[in-house]
């Protein structure tokens, strides 16, 4: 966590000193060198290799909007499932770096299920389904 | 390789079962587990166990050995957390539900490994137990999902015969509250415990979250356990003997 927070505020001290000196000033792009490589590469994802396959559920209407998962096996197994549509959040994203720079770290890494999902209507798991019945597996 | 969901106690309940067999028998025979605990222990559910006992029309000698089990665990996490954790607030019928959760879970995976199954993953509404290895020579990945962006994960982290669970408010999720107040906790947006048993996962979770900014250096502090937890200020915190990814 130090380290992060210390990463981060080199990012930070760097984009200013980019920012301050202005195109003129050659030395200074040196700086963007701190950022840190998570944050240049996120798109790293699961892309599997061998026989990939991404199946789309049905859009299912619930009382807060629509809900539709995509989800992409590999070979028979499910390597993801995101959601194509779902109701508005309705939270903020001024998230502060913290956060941010672990989110991009997570978001590169294959994951094989999630904790904290809180997906709990019908609508969800219907889409689901129908992805997986879809794929046949 | 199995793969089954289901909607149980409101949830969606995915199985990911990773050994070779036939386990169809074993598999309704957890999920019959989770059916017949949302039937007994729901406050929902006007002849349940639960609201019979609330009620006043079962009495404490009469109360079968599972809600016995429940209500202690109640009491117990109630005492771990200086109250913050409670399955009685004043003028609410009893709930005992985070703590219901948790254990039916863990007791469903306890089935599937009694019937065989070593590698499976267990996901009932984002609690989660793991067993084995989903592929020789790596754990189970565990995304924790995002307080804020619900496409998104905020962490990964990894599991092999243990048990993660996530307590948050997300956008449109119940409100945990603190038992202490009796209002809405509001210091973190998202606890996540790693443990060996999701019982006292999910409990630490919940606890922790109602415990608020304190809740952070207690749920560290309880044995066995790893945690990552984001505050309102959205900065992570992370036991340094978390397996993250």
């Amino acid at each position: 966590m130090k380290k992060t927070i210390f990463v981060v505020a080199l990012s930070i001290a760097g984009f200013i000193a980019v920012w301050r000196f202005e195109p003129a000033a050659m030395g200074t792009t040196t700086t963007t060198t701190t950022t840190p490589p998570s944050a240049s590469a996120p798109s790293t994802s699961t892309g599997s290799s061998s026989t990939s396959v991404t199946v789309p559920g049905s859009a299912q209407s619930s009382e807060f909007g629509t809900v539709q998962v995509q989800v992409t096996f590999s070979g028979s197994q499910i390597t993801d499932v995101q959601l194509l549509q779902q109701p508005d959040s309705g939270r903020g994203i001024d998230a502060l770096p913290q956060l941010r720079q672990e989110a991009l770290q997570a978001q590169s890494a294959h994951i094989d299920t999630v904790s904290g999902a809180t997906q709990t209507s019908e609508s969800y798991i219907r889409s689901l389904q129908a992805a997986l019945d879809a794929k046949g597996s | 390789m199995t793969t089954h969901v289901e909607q149980v106690m409101g949830l969606p309940v995915s199985l990911d079962l990773r050994d070779d067999g036939d386990f169809s028998a074993a598999v309704t025979d957890a999920f019959g587990w989770l059916h017949e605990v949302d039937a007994r222990f729901s406050p929902y559910k006007v002849d349940s166990e639960v609201s019979r006992y609330d009620r006043g029309e079962l009495a404490a000698g009469d109360l079968s050995g599972d809600l016995d089990e429940v209500l202690d665990l109640c009491a117990y996490y109630e005492h771990l957390s200086g109250g913050a954790f409670s399955a009685r607030l004043p003028g609410r019928a009893l709930d005992p539900c985070a703590v219901v959760k948790g254990w039916a879970v863990q007791r469903a995976a306890d089935r599937l490994h009694a019937a065989g199954a070593r590698r499976f993953c267990l996901n009932a509404g984002g609690d989660v137990v793991t067993a084995g290895e989903p592929e020789p020579g790596r754990p189970w990945r565990v995304g924790v999902r995002h307080p804020e962006q619900p496409q998104s994960v905020c962490a990964v982290v990894t599991s092999r015969n243990g048990a993660v669970a996530t307590s948050a408010a997300y956008e449109r999720g119940q409100h945990i509250l603190d038992g202490r107040t009796g209002r809405p906790a509001t210091g973190l947006l998202s606890v996540t415990i790693v443990t060996e048993d999701l019982t006292n996962a999910d409990a630490l979770a919940t606890a922790a979250f109602a415990l608020g900014e304190e809740g952070i250096e207690w749920a560290a502090g309880q044995p066995g356990c790893e945690v990552l937890i984001i505050d309102a200020a959205r900065r992570v915190h992370r036991s340094p003997g978390l397996d993250a990814a």
